[in-house]
């Protein structure tokens, strides 16, 4: 056994033995510092697994002495190793982004916690990511779900507390529906381990129909709740809006993006197609995505509140991906995945630039942040590739996701599809462009303004340029993303 | 990669543009640097045109469809000369027209930006690479709109944004229907669809018709042409330049991509849709110059007929046939030569005398005889009386109507012609035959003057001798039908 087939387990260790030397430190200097630098040394293991995995093929980690269906053990695919890669990525960025403004939202004496609740949250996505036993991964699930709500509610205003309260609930209800569903399937097959249950229940799904039935739609709707598919995501706008914005970042780009991967994992992994196809319930899947697509805009359209508007934006791009998830196909599934990573790259760095900009200006609302274009012209340029990705320039990723989704869909045969995606894709043209013209454009905006007068140093965007770059390396290589995601998925 | 000199004119203006954004200048230096570069990129073009030939090459190819493909063929040859020529005229006019206007280094940033995207769109060589210039030319188009800034500019551009983004939309579904069925959207005289069934042929039906709208929001066609006429509050270079060449040119050039090489016409005809956009498009045409009649401002009354004659080049484009084919592309050509001379005169009477509409210019005639006298000359090309360019253009047009066997074609040509006769005399008339009040208006400055009698002088002489730019446009035509 190689070394390098330990790296997982490593990563979350890393991740959760650092996190709890923060408090004990006073000086915050040392603190990020410790925070960059464990960030940085999971992302480069995370770059050796991917590069391992990818010559050697999937492999089976276990964990303790037990072997399989006693012990708990990782299951590291091309798959789970990419979005290792990519969550240890985006979350290095959000750091470094945050350790030159996280002052100016929360309070110093909080600057420990909150580096390590990031700490904890990361380390149980991967785990979410990484595990297959599925009380494993509930565990994991409880962990990030209190560290997630913990980043919101540092803040320490009257708002956040209300916004992480309706999460709490919103997020247990949507995991004690997920234990019920692991419940559930323990007392039909015996096992927590996904292959187990793979084997038993497809021996046995047809003498419980009802019961295979009801844990689908358990998980369904439990980790539903939890990636705000529509209409499960009424806590999302409120939580990713009043978040600190690397917390924001992080939530929208990372978080529900495992709570996703699992369901991928669960529905595919755990029921596999036949007895997908048997109770079709992925239409449940496509029909809530395709809803949330479109509602998602139509709400986002309405927002007076620039973070308000990215947060709802998040709900339509989910959309997105449970379209992916519930066309049941080959290629509908790792073009989901394929738009879960496109998405992360984007949605963190438009979180963090109009942090950036509520930040220098004070004003969180559109209308008092018409003409700073003029003021921070570098931030809202970022703002706008992003924004053209959102709305589908080609070769960016959202292009891509478009296109292919589209192309999925009508080899799925639903062609139906294809107007729901360009009716999306153009309500979302409806949102982001005004922020733009308004920003860089009209001669009352820009009345009063001058010209960079409150830009951010160009250290400190760094960050951000590094998320928009990989946001474009992703379009120009989607090809052999995509590719490499189907290789996993076989 | 041997032949990645052909994105030169297109990366080119990019790097002008992003120099222009970047340097600090002053009114001389802009004014030379601009010119200088405007004019070395049409000396690329030639250069290129003379030394390679018909070329071609894959820029960035990222996977099946989405491959950045330029390919140089006689069209396209003949599309970007057009507009390169066309830019230097109007970078010369608007050097000094720009001046009342205000914000020239922002204006010559995306004007210089705009250059680059319309070649591109000439150059694409498939449908892909046309779809993303063609996005593209929207993004660099908008701050051109709406320089002014002000609240009716900014309405004005986002009536613009949004009816360009429905129109991509639209080509968007109508590509990957398309793609849907065919894996391969390279641009190939005749068309490169296998043969129409009964099983396919609502897809391509659908396909056609959404990609045919999608193109036609930028042509202008009627129901998706109001962003046309609201569009002239954008400075005037830009208002002749883009609305009655790059923006509009580059929708009906799309459409005559999208028609011959990917459908090709025998397609077409077995789908028998021409038919029914040939209604739409006769609709545009009456409809146009009807609405051209009201119009007090006279830079909405040109945009109106911009509608109108935008019709003519489509007509000519569904028709199907060499003779109409012929006489659509020589109207692209010729329209694009006379529009920009009407454009450029009114920009004069603007800048000169601050006057925009009809009852105001009464007897400016006689006080900028020059001008004036320009705009009849261009004004008499698009009625179409013989020996003018635009006489010719319609005469092929009549012909292919007729080849197609619909007389109603011609007779719709004639009413139209009259229209247009009955909208732009008027003009001419109250320019030179009625008394004015005795303000002493001097010709605009010469380096407005001289780019409107220079085309002017292009479009006598196509009309006197149409024969070498027609024998160019048969050879496109018969290599395409």
């Amino acid at each position: 056994m190689s070394i390098i087939q330990s790296f997982p387990l490593v990563i979350i260790l890393v991740l959760l033995i650092t996190a709890f030397m923060m408090p004990l430190i006073k000086n915050t200097k040392i603190i990020k510092g410790i925070s960059l630098v464990s960030m940085t040394s999971v992302m480069i293991l995370a770059l050796i697994n991917l590069d391992f995995v990818h010559k050697n093929g999937e492999y089976l980690y276990r964990i303790g002495h037990f072997n399989a269906p006693y012990g708990i053990e990782f299951r590291i695919g091309i798959i789970e190793a990419m979005m290792g890669l990519l969550f240890t990525f985006v979350a290095l960025m959000i750091i470094w982004y945050s350790i030159y403004s996280i002052e100016k939202e929360i309070k110093q004496s909080k600057i420990g916690l909150y580096y390590l609740l990031v700490n904890i949250l990361i380390g149980s996505l991967l785990g979410v990511v990484y595990s297959n036993d599925l009380f494993n991964c509930f565990v994991f699930i409880e962990v990030g779900t209190l560290a997630s709500c913990g980043t919101i509610i540092v803040k320490d205003k009257k708002e956040n507390i209300k916004a992480t309260l309706k999460y709490l609930i919103m997020s247990c209800l949507g995991s004690g529906l997920v234990l019920m569903g692991i419940a559930y399937l323990y007392s039909m097959t015996g096992h927590l381990n996904i292959n187990y249950i793979h084997a038993e229940l497809v021996k046995c799904y047809l003498i419980y129909p009802n019961a295979v039935l009801i844990s689908i739609v358990l998980f369904i709707i439990g980790l539903g709740v939890k990636s705000a598919m529509f209409p499960l995501h009424n806590w999302l706008p409120d939580a990713h809006s009043s978040a600190p914005s690397s917390s924001s970042a992080i939530l929208s780009s990372l978080v529900l993006k495992a709570f996703v991967l699992l369901l991928i994992k669960i529905l595919y992994g755990v029921f596999g197609m036949d007895i997908l196809n048997h109770f079709s319930v992925l239409n449940i899947v496509l029909i809530l995505g395709s809803l949330g697509m479109i509602m998602g805009s139509v709400f986002a359209i309405f927002q007076k509140n620039i973070k308000r508007v990215i947060a709802y934006s998040t709900v339509a791009q989910m959309g997105y991906i449970f379209l992916g998830i519930g066309l049941g196909t080959n290629l509908g599934v790792s073009i989901a995945i394929f738009h879960i990573i496109g998405h992360a790259v984007t949605k963190s760095a438009l979180f963090l630039l109009a942090g950036a900009m509520i930040e220098q200006t004070g004003h969180k609302s559109l209308a008092q942040l018409k003409g700073i274009g003029r003021e921070m012209p570098l931030t809202l340029g970022l703002f706008s590739i992003g924004a053209l990705s959102m709305i589908g320039i080609p070769v960016l990723p959202g292009f891509i996701s478009k296109w292919h989704l589209s192309l999925a869909s009508i080899a799925a045969g639903d062609t139906i599809l294809i107007v729901v995606i360009l009716l999306s894709s153009l309500l979302n043209a409806v949102y982001y462009s005004p922020i733009v013209i308004n920003g860089f454009f009209g001669e009352e905006n820009l009345q009063g303004k001058v010209y960079k007068s409150k830009s951010k140093p160009l250290k400190e965007l760094m960050p951000v340029i590094f998320l928009v770059i990989s946001m474009i390396y992703v379009g120009i290589a989607s090809r052999g993303i995509i590719n490499l995601i189907s290789l996993g998925l076989m | 990669m041997d032949n990645i000199i052909i994105i030169l004119p297109i990366i080119f203006p990019f790097i002008l543009a992003i120099l222009m954004a970047t340097i600090k200048f002053n009114e001389v230096k802009r004014n030379i640097f601009v010119s200088i570069g405007v004019i070395l990129n049409l000396i690329f073009l030639i250069t290129i045109f003379y030394m390679f030939g018909e070329i071609s090459i894959h820029l960035i190819k990222l996977n099946e469809f989405l491959d950045i493909y330029l390919k140089i063929d006689k069209l396209s040859i003949m599309f970007s000369l057009l507009v390169a020529i066309l830019w230097i005229f109007t970078t010369f006019y608007a050097m000094e027209y720009m001046k009342h206007e205000g914000k020239e280094k922002r204006f010559f940033t995306f004007f210089l930006a705009t250059l680059g995207v319309t070649i591109g769109i000439a150059f694409a060589g498939n449908l892909i690479t046309l779809y993303a210039f063609y996005e593209f030319l929207t993004l660099t188009t908008f701050p051109l709109v709406i320089h002014t800034d002000s609240k009716e500019a900014l309405k004005s551009g986002k009536k613009y944004l949004i009816y360009s983004f429905i129109g991509a939309t639209f080509v968007l579904l109508g590509m990957i229907l398309l793609f849907s069925i065919t894996k391969d959207i390279t641009f190939n005289a005749h068309g490169i669809l296998p043969a129409l069934t009964k099983e396919n042929r609502s897809l391509y039906l659908l396909s056609y018709v959404s990609m045919f709208l999608g193109f036609g929001v930028k042509a202008a066609i009627v129901p998706f042409h109001s962003w046309l006429p609201a569009a002239m509050v954008a400075p005037t270079p830009v208002s002749a330049l883009l609305h009655a060449v790059a923006v509009v040119k580059s929708g009906i050039f799309a459409i005559i991509r999208m028609s011959y090489f990917i459908f090709g016409a025998k397609i077409i005809k077995e789908l028998h849709v021409n038919i029914f956009l040939s209604i739409l498009i006769v609709i545009s045409i009456l409809l146009g110059s009807f609405l051209a009649l009201h119009q007090e401002n006279l830079k909405k009354r040109l945009a109106y007929s911009t509608i109108s004659q935008l019709g003519y080049v489509l007509l000519g484009v569904v028709l199907l046939n060499e003779d109409a084919f012929v006489g659509s592309l020589l109207h692209l050509i010729n329209h694009a030569l006379i529009k920009i001379v009407l454009f450029f005169c009114v920009g004069a009477i603007m800048y000169t005398t601050g006057k925009t509409d009809i009852s105001q210019i009464r007897g400016i005639g006689k006080q900028m005889p020059i001008t004036m006298g320009c705009f009849g000359i261009a004004a008499i090309s698009l009625i179409g009386i013989p020996p003018t360019n635009g006489f010719v253009s319609k005469w092929y047009l009549a012909q292919g109507g007729l080849t197609s066997g619909e007389m109603i074609f011609p007779a719709i040509l004639l009413f139209s012609a009259l229209l247009t006769a009955l909208y732009l005399l008027p003009v001419i008339t109250e320019a030179f035959f009625k008394k004015g009040e005795h303000t002493i208006v001097k010709e605009a400055p010469m380096k407005m003057l001289i780019p409107i009698v220079m085309i002017t002088i292009i479009v006598v002489l196509l009309g006197l001798f149409p024969n070498i730019l027609i024998t160019f446009i048969q050879q496109i035509a018969s290599e395409v039908i």
